[in-house]
């Protein structure tokens, strides 16, 4: 095994990306051909998984009661795995093969199929949007129009610490960023990592980047960005974030090995339940990853959570939230007319109902439905859920997070330099002047 | 096929000779028409999934494509933008570095190796056994595990480094700039050595006796006979080694992209993940043909000149002493 492995990786390497085209090209060929007219009045659906959970069953069961309610509207409901879909959609897509029905994350890689034309528009302001919070759609409105419809719940950044640690040292979490320096020396004179960050996986760095610069900066810079405005990464917001990231680094304030330290195992997540690090900056979704590997320490209430701090002289807003502001569905403009009405109605009259959102609560998710406050009482996570909640009803902004919102190229250019400045390999000038070429190259 | 002409019984010559000849004839016809149909199914398939990808590869490599709609021309631009990008310059020489300190480390290692498990030693097969073992597992299972072996927080290492009181086994074995690549290349060596002992175990034990038991008599010491025996008559077997090692590591990937991503910064950063990225990553499908065009083109270069430079092409059997 091992041997054919080596000798031919050589032709794996000079084929791959080539195979992978020539199957494009096939089946790009037989995309006119209507594979999907057959199945008239039966709209497909991709979402993604991570593995089996209760918000796919919410969505199962949803799917079902749909089918129930709307007599010759099927829909067939397929889970694809986290780390492939984004190549599988991008295949299907460029094939002409989407499903009806795909899921997305919105922003950049959702613009790409809309200028491709391959994506339906839902209109400028369909009545059922209103059912959800308005900073939710931004993620998939595009040029005016609305392309689709949160599917999942919504993901907003925070602090999360160990409450233990913070009592026995008689700190309280700081809310300003010299406080927050001063608490991590404060921690570092105890021998505690400060703070725990996931730097082998990349993305959980960007988190960082994204809140400094709307703190230092407020939202619009990272509207510059996003939009691939011409040096919009020399923005002075951006180098100061920067600056202020290495100087954490440059002070202790990370884990030893934070850069080689992954989110997933015993990763970062075990450093803070475990007490060798006090805090994380990470997704809400934290709370059930802790819950699932240590679930007294979030039942005993040693888990806390705490907005992203002010910094003095900034202009942001210290309510503002970055983060994944939730998961959509879009409609694939290559889809049958009927499949389009069985996927239409779906929307309007499955995903914007309140027992969705009840099912989505009940399954851990915190819903961008309107006026969902209600639905989190007598929940585990009821305090958590009801104060995310509140924190994204009440942001004056919601930043998409970076890698999602920009296009592929700029996202994983971003990835790799910001980890070098992590490291400290690479200044604020180099990053700043690479990744203003890679956006160049985009607009 | 050649019954007929061996049983003619008193035909005459001239009789027999068109016969024969035609038979001759049929035979050879036959063997070409064999010939086609042994050769015939992987030489299809040869051309459908390597020769056809790699026209399609160079022919993508003056695109702009990303994967939607169709792809436009771009000229030489993706090739100029190749000169021009100082990460792929970096990869090209972190590349040629897991090249050369792989065959530099895994050679001397497999062929001892080979050597001690061609032997005749107690518990030699015990230990060839031991050897063995990493060949079993697979690329995704060794990272996994040697990522949480080396962890420096929650790792084994790390545990050790403080009951041991070793400070120097406390390293951030995969993040620190200075040591990461040589932590992957061992790691690299760890997973192929046991192929390549296998390799040099056969060639060991397909050398003849007499060889050793002549030189022997002749008064030649260890050192000699294995200067003067074993690693001449090895000398095909570390060439295939050498070329499935040089070619192996050039397009290395998958250790790699697990357990480092070509971090910290860039220095783990091989040719084949910035290839990975351009295509998979960002959608950039001309310029990641480029960097695949290169690589396939470095790779069959490096085995092409090998081969030569060996002598490899004119490989004579060398038993007994023959050459």
């Amino acid at each position: 095994m091992g041997h054919t492995g080596v000798a031919h990786r050589r032709w794996l390497a000079v084929g791959a990306a080539a195979a992978a085209a020539l199957a494009l090209a096939a089946c790009g060929s037989s995309a006119g051909s209507g594979k999907n007219a057959s199945s008239s009045g039966t709209a497909t659906m991709w979402l993604v998984t991570t593995g089996p959970s209760p918000a796919n069953t919410a969505v199962q069961n949803l799917v079902k009661s749909f089918e129930t309610s709307h007599p010759g509207e099927k829909i067939t409901l397929d889970f694809v795995e986290n780390q492939s879909f984004k190549q599988k959609i991008q295949l299907a897509m460029g094939a002409g093969n989407a499903p009806t029905i795909f899921f997305t994350w919105g922003g950049g890689i959702l613009q790409q199929y809309i200028k491709a034309g391959d994506v339906q528009s839902l209109g400028t302001n369909p009545s059922w949007a209103s059912n959800f919070l308005p900073s939710s759609l931004g993620a998939v409105t595009y040029n005016g129009q609305l392309y689709g419809v949160p599917v999942q719940g919504t993901q907003p950044v925070y602090f999360f610490y160990n409450k233990k640690i913070f009592s026995q040292y008689h700190l309280t979490f700081p809310t300003t960023w010299s406080e927050l320096q001063t608490t991590i020396s404060t921690l570092k004179s105890h021998g505690v990592a400060p703070i725990s960050l996931a730097g082998g996986d990349q993305w959980p760095e960007l988190m960082y980047l994204e809140y400094l610069t709307d703190r230092i900066g407020g939202p619009t810079v990272a509207q510059d960005l996003q939009a691939n405005k011409p040096n919009a990464w020399s923005n002075p917001a951006v180098t100061q974030a920067l600056t202020d990231i290495q100087t954490l680094v440059r002070a202790g304030a990370f884990q030893t090995g934070y850069n080689s330290t992954k989110y997933s195992g015993s990763g970062s997540d075990a450093l803070v339940f475990s007490g060798k690090a006090a805090m994380q900056l990470m997704g809400d979704w934290d709370i059930s990853s802790i819950l699932g590997s240590d679930k007294s320490f979030v039942t005993d209430g040693n888990l806390g959570m705490a907005s992203f701090p002010t910094i003095s002289g900034g202009t942001g807003n210290a309510a503002d939230l970055a983060g994944n502001t939730a998961s959509y569905v879009a409609i694939s403009s290559k889809a049958t007319a009927a499949q389009k009405k069985v996927a239409e109605d779906f929307f309007k009259d499955a995903l914007t109902s309140t027992d969705y959102a009840k099912a989505q609560v009940a399954a851990g998710e915190v819903p961008v439905t309107s006026g969902a406050v209600p639905l989190f009482s007598g929940q585990q996570l009821q305090s958590y859920d009801t104060s995310i909640y509140n924190s994204v009803q009440t942001a004056p902004s919601f930043q998409y997070s970076w890698d999602q919102a920009m296009t592929p190229k700029v996202a994983n250019i971003l990835l790799s330099n910001l980890a070098q400045v992590f490291d400290l390999t690479q200044t604020p000038a180099q990053f700043s002047s690479a990744l203003n070429a890679a956006a160049a190259s985009e607009s | 096929m050649t019954a007929p002409s061996v049983q003619g019984v008193r035909t005459t010559p001239a009789a027999a000779q068109p016969f024969g000849r035609g038979g001759g004839r049929a035979r050879r016809r036959g063997h070409r028409l064999a010939d086609l149909a042994g050769v015939g199914p992987p030489m299809v398939l040869f051309c459908l999934f390597i020769v056809v990808p790699m026209i399609v590869a160079v022919a993508l490599s003056f695109v702009r494509w990303n994967g939607l709609g169709a792809p436009q021309w771009a000229g030489a631009s993706n090739w100029a933008q190749f000169f021009r990008d100082p990460v792929a310059h970096t990869s090209l020489v972190v590349t040629l570095k897991v090249v050369v300190l792989s065959y530099v480390v895994q050679t001397p290692i497999s062929l001892a190796l080979g050597l001690f498990t061609a032997g005749r030693q107690r518990y030699r097969a015990v230990y060839a056994a031991l050897f063995v073992l990493p060949l079993l597992m697979s690329t995704a299972g060794i990272s996994l595990m040697w990522e949480s072996l080396l962890d420096p927080n929650f790792g084994a290492l790390t545990s050790l480094a403080k009951s041991w009181h070793a400070a120097f086994l406390q390293q951030n074995w995969l993040g620190d700039p200075s040591l990461t690549l040589y932590v992957v290349i061992a790691i690299i060596a760890w997973q192929f050595i046991p192929f390549h002992t296998l390799l040099y175990q056969v060639g060991r034990r397909q050398i003849p006796q007499v060889l050793y038991e002549a030189a022997t008599l002749d008064g030649a010491g260890r050192m000699a006979t294995f200067l003067r025996i074993t690693l001449p008559q090895l000398r095909y077997t570390v060439v295939t080694s050498g070329i499935l090692m040089v070619v192996g590591s050039l397009t290395y990937f998958d250790i790699i992209y697990i357990m480092t991503n070509g971090g910290p910064g860039l220095t783990t950063r091989v040719l084949s993940l910035d290839m990975y990225n351009a295509a998979f990553q960002q959608d950039q499908y001309g310029y990641a043909s480029v960097l695949a065009v290169l690589l396939g083109v470095i790779g069959i270069a490096v085995a092409v000149g090998l081969v030569r430079f060996s002598g490899f092409t004119s490989m004579g059997s060398q038993q007994e002493g023959a050459a």
